[in-house]
């Protein structure tokens, strides 16, 4: 699968979120900062992705793609549950995004986390065009929320894996480290199913949001409601 | 026939085609292999070649595009078993008809920084590679689809390091005409010609039609053969193919001789099929010379800074004469230098000038530190300032790009050792116009001295575009006939050498009142005179705007675009300044206005506020009072973090004020921070670090990826109280126990502070913190503990 799409600078309440910032709290000047972020961010942004649709077999230890590569554990297992396909793709926004944020932490840390927390919400964006994008080429086709490694009990070394299945490494430049974290590093993986009819619904909760790791609100026993 | 019989010829040479499609095509299955086809279905391979040979490759690469330790090791497979296997079945297809390539694609994994491979672990993995193939006999080596320039230059360094025999670089670009890590094609070209590649091109990605753009700009930055290997055209939107046919392929890529391409074959999707009509196509062709100059430039792996007009050396970055960079050398603080870069980049150095030699400094060490961290976060060409040979080649193998090195002398002993490693590593190189007689007084003798240095570079093989002459600028108020002897030897070196030049313009005005004014006045004159790299201060605002006038009254800035960039609507008044007057330096923590904290704490310095009582006086309490509000809910992590950076912004002033005084601030509370091993998300333990600074502690910041004993050494050599350490990754948690159990096992007598996303209270104390820092409020807290 491939496709060009136009991304737009990323929503300021959503980067306030990520900072551990209550939106309607947040004061001119950090309103401002995250705002300016966003389109800083957009401006030097190179925005890649590359997936694949896979025929899903369900078996006692997981669930395999195409008779391939099994994906292990019982949370995917059950989140994809009704599914036939699963779209797996992964995104992102190239090693510019690792530098400005790195550059900035030495002379503005403020700005830093701003900019990290924008990237972070640009490449959901761009998982959220790709998802669109699965969908307009198969409608009438059903998803639960898209699934990462790392979320439940799917382990973080199947990325590399994912990798390699995707080509990813030399369609989008994309590599993983021996402990699994992506490189660049505002990059994701993810597993979306696809079914031929209507699936419950499931919320997302903490474990399973990508920002779980910056979270200020959850680390002080807040929720943002999402 | 050998290679470099094949290069001389102005007849094209065909390379061959796609392996993957080809060994899918022959029945390898999703999740088998190709690494291994070598060892499990060599019958196969062998076919493939022979239908390349016989298509009419003249090269054929070895199916060794993935072997390499890291990759092979998740097949259960060595280096040792697939190179030669693999070399072995094409050399069969081969015969005498045509030469194997041991083919060498990338790791697998990101160097740094943008990932964590070590730039001399990947030389390591590459000889590793290329001595099993050297032993199993090939005829060169080609390293392919490379999108990071600085894994390419690895590459190629292994390779020359190992064997003699040549090697073909191809790199892979998207359709902006950049790789994926942002190297354009001139940066390619400058760097890997200077590193002594035979051939150099591109591969993959794209159909021949996108790629040959990319190619006509490589042929105007280097005179080497060039490579085109396209893909069978674009990826097909509907399926897993590509979009061309054999002849379409081969129409759209046989006229690339004309731009000097020479060595043609093709990428994924192509086939024998594919190569034999472009054999047909190219039959009768003749390679266009690449014969036009290559322009003087240097690079870092993302920019060309093309030696086309006066372009600005910042010089900051030396500890000469400069009290807080020499404490910040001492202490092996990087991010001062960092900094330093930075403000010096945002004032309009083009060029930056490394130069970190110290007594009682392990230069190699700094130096090595400090290239890796500043081409980390700018994109300006380094400048490695030093004359010890083993310190210069330790930074130029970091140097991603093409760097300079300052410098030689006429000396010999200079010229004979520093001369072979500039000539490596590609680099352009500073000759300075003296020897051993010290610096000549006229003119003409600094000119014959000048052209000593030239004819021993280019004997080493450096080329004139390559060499920069420094004329040398003696101080006006000892040695006032001197200034003008200096502007002529700049205009007699350039006129008779044609090279380009240097000059330290600042020590012109030691010892004269009003400095900045000569100064600018001399860089001037020396522009004028044909100076084309001034070495200087970029934060000096009439220095810039001297360089920025030269070039709008030569008409170099055709329509003052950049003079107005710079300084067009400069009529309003600067800093904002809040009503009713300036803030105090309680309100401007509180409310995080960094620009406002340097000049309201030189304010109360100016009132003969002690620096001692502004920090417990002020800073101090500002910075609990919005802990505090932080803690209740009422301040959030932005906030406290904009509070945190102003107070920096006060203490760096009141830590110039201590140094010019000769004094150095309280350095006993000393933490030592760190990332584990494996982990790179160091925003956390970043923000802490600036909080932990505020509050007076002396902060050893390891960065990140830290190994266990690196974070045992730090603490035992600085004597480090308190150890904070960060790890974000459910994987890198473990390391995070083993960095503390070496700590426990080696009885260091210190605290140890967890922190990160997926840490928790009763994780951090099963592994053995003794204290949890659920965020970076709370790790300042801790220190506060620790040290009270």
């Amino acid at each position: 699968m491939t496709a060009e799409f136009t991304l737009s600078a990323p929503d300021t309440e959503e980067i306030l979120r990520y900072m551990g910032m209550p939106p309607e709290q947040a004061d001119e000047v950090t309103r401002t900062l995250a705002a300016d972020c966003a389109e800083q961010l957009l401006s030097i942004a190179v925005p890649r992705w590359c997936g694949h649709i896979f025929d899903l077999s369900f078996e006692p230890d997981g669930v395999r793609l195409d008779g391939g590569l099994l994906l292990g554990g019982q949370d995917l297992k059950q989140h994809l549950d009704g599914c036939q396909k699963a779209a797996v793709f992964c995104a992102t926004l190239g090693a510019e995004s690792d530098t400005l944020i790195r550059r900035t932490q030495y002379t503005d840390m403020a700005r830093a986390l701003a900019l990290d927390c924008a990237a972070g919400a640009l490449v959901e964006q761009l998982c959220d065009h790709i998802e669109g994008y699965v969908h307009a080429q198969h409608p009438g086709l059903h998803s639960p929320y898209r699934y990462s490694p790392g979320y439940g009990d799917l382990p973080l070394g199947v990325q590399g894996s994912l990798l390699v299945l995707l080509d990813a490494h030399r369609l989008m430049g994309l590599s993983v480290t021996d402990s699994c974290i992506l490189t660049p590093r505002k990059s994701v993986t993810a597993i979306l199913g696809l079914a031929d009819s209507p699936i419950p619904t499931h919320k997302r909760s903490c474990p399973l949001c990508p920002n779980m790791g910056n979270c200020q609100l959850r680390k002080t026993g807040g929720h943002c409601g999402f | 026939m050998d290679f470099n019989t094949l290069l001389t010829s102005n007849t094209p040479v065909l390379l061959d085609g796609g392996m993957g499609t080809m060994l899918q095509a022959k029945g390898l299955v999703a999740g088998q292999h190709p690494e291994l086809a070598a060892l499990e279905h060599p019958d196969w391979l062998e076919d493939i070649h022979r239908a390349y040979v016989d298509a009419g490759s003249r090269i054929i690469s070895a199916n060794t595009f993935g072997a390499n330790r890291l990759k092979l090791a998740n097949m259960g497979a060595t280096v040792a078993d697939v190179v030669p296997a693999s070399v072995a079945v094409a050399r069969r297809a081969a015969g005498d008809r045509a030469l194997v390539a041991l083919d060498i694609g990338p790791i697998g994994q990101l160097l740094e920084p943008t990932g964590i491979l070590p730039f001399e672990q990947a030389v390591d993995i590459f000889k590793e590679t290329v001595r099993c193939g050297v032993e199993a006999g090939v005829d060169l080596i080609f390293i392919e689809t490379m999108a990071d320039l600085q894994e390419a230059r690895a590459a190629l360094i292994a390779a020359k390091e190992v064997c003699d025999l040549p090697v073909m670089v191809s790199m892979t670009f998207e359709e902006r005409g950049r790789t994926f890590l942002g190297c354009p094609p001139a940066s390619v070209a400058l760097t890997l010609e200077g590193l002594g590649a035979a051939a150099m091109g591109v591969n993959c990605s794209l159909g021949p039609a996108q790629l040959l753009p990319i190619v006509e700009e490589l042929a105007r930055w280097t005179s080497l053969p060039l490579i085109l290997k396209p893909n069978a055209g674009l990826p097909d939107p509907a399926g897993g193919g590509y979009d061309i046919t054999p002849a379409q392929f081969a129409e759209a890529l046989a006229p690339a001789t004309e731009l000097g391409v020479k060595l043609l074959g093709g990428c994924c999707g192509t086939t024998p099929e594919y190569i034999a009509l472009l054999n047909t196509a190219l039959s009768g062709r003749t390679v266009k010379a690449n014969a036009a100059p290559v322009p003087p430039a240097v690079c870092s792996g993302t920019r060309v800074v093309p030696i086309d007009r006066v372009r600005v050396i910042g010089e900051r970055i030396n500890p000469t004469g400069k009290k807080l960079m020499k404490e910040a050398l001492l202490r092996q603080d990087v991010d001062f230098m960092v900094r330093q870069a930075l403000e010096q980049t945002e004032a309009g150095a083009d060029i930056l000038d490394v130069n970190v030699g110290l007594p009682g400094v392990d230069e190699a060490d700094m130096m090595c530190r400090t290239v890796k961290a500043v081409q980390a976060v700018t994109d300006a060409p380094l400048q490695i300032d030093s004359t010890d040979p083993a310190v210069v080649e330790q930074a130029l193998r970091l140097c991603c790009g093409k760097a300079i090195v300052n410098s030689v002398n006429g000396d010999q002993e200079s010229l004979t050792a520093l001369l072979p490693i500039v000539k490596k590593y590609g680099a352009a190189v500073v000759g300075l116009t003296l020897d051993k007689s010290g610096i000549p007084q006229t003119a003409q003798q600094r000119l014959d001295i000048a052209r000593r240095i030239v004819a021993a570079a280019e004997s080493h093989g450096i080329p004139r575009r390559d060499i920069i002459i420094d004329c040398l600028t003696l101080t006006a108020s000892a040695q006032q006939e001197c200034a003008a002897e200096t502007l002529q030897a700049l205009r007699l070196v350039k006129q008779e050498l044609g090279v380009k030049t240097a000059l330290g313009v600042s020590n012109i005005s030691f010892g004269l009142p009003l400095r900045p004014q000569v100064n600018q006045n001399f860089l001037t004159m020396a522009m004028v005179y044909g100076l084309d790299l001034p070495i200087i201060n970029p934060n000096a605002a009439p220095m810039m705007a001297a360089v920025r006038s030269y070039h709008l009254l030569m008409n170099i800035d055709t329509e003052a675009r950049e003079y107005i960039a710079a300084y067009g609507g400069q009529t309003a008044p600067a800093a904002p300044v809040a009503e009713g007057g300036q803030r105090t330096l309680d309100e401007v923590v509180r409310l995080g206005l960094k620009s406002e904290a340097g000049p309201a704490a030189q304010t109360l310095l100016s009132q003969g506020v002690s620096p001692m009582d502004i920090v417990n006086g002020t800073l101090i309490p500002a910075l609990d009072a919005v802990g505090a509000d932080f803690e209740a809910g009422r301040q959030f992590l932005p906030q406290l973090i904009q509070s945190a950076g102003a107070a920096q912004a006060a203490f760096e002033v009141l830590r110039a004020h201590l140094s010019a005084a000769g004094q150095t601030p309280d350095q006993s509370n000393v933490v030592v921070v760190a990332t584990v091993k494996g982990d790179i998300h160091d925003i956390g333990k970043n923000i802490l670090k600036v909080l932990l600074e505020n509050y007076g502690c002396t902060v050893i910041d390891l960065g990140k990826d830290v190994a266990p004993e690196e974070v045992v050494a730090a603490v035992r050599k600085h004597g480090a109280a308190l150890v904070g350490l960060s790890a974000l990754m459910t994987t890198t948690l473990p390391a995070m126990e083993d960095t503390i159990k070496l700590l426990r096992k080696e009885n260091l007598p210190c605290k140890i502070m967890a922190g990160g996303a997926v840490l928790t209270a009763d994780y951090a104390a099963q592994i053995g913190a003794d204290f949890y820092a659920r965020d970076a409020k709370a790790g300042v807290d801790i220190a506060r503990t620790v040290f009270a």
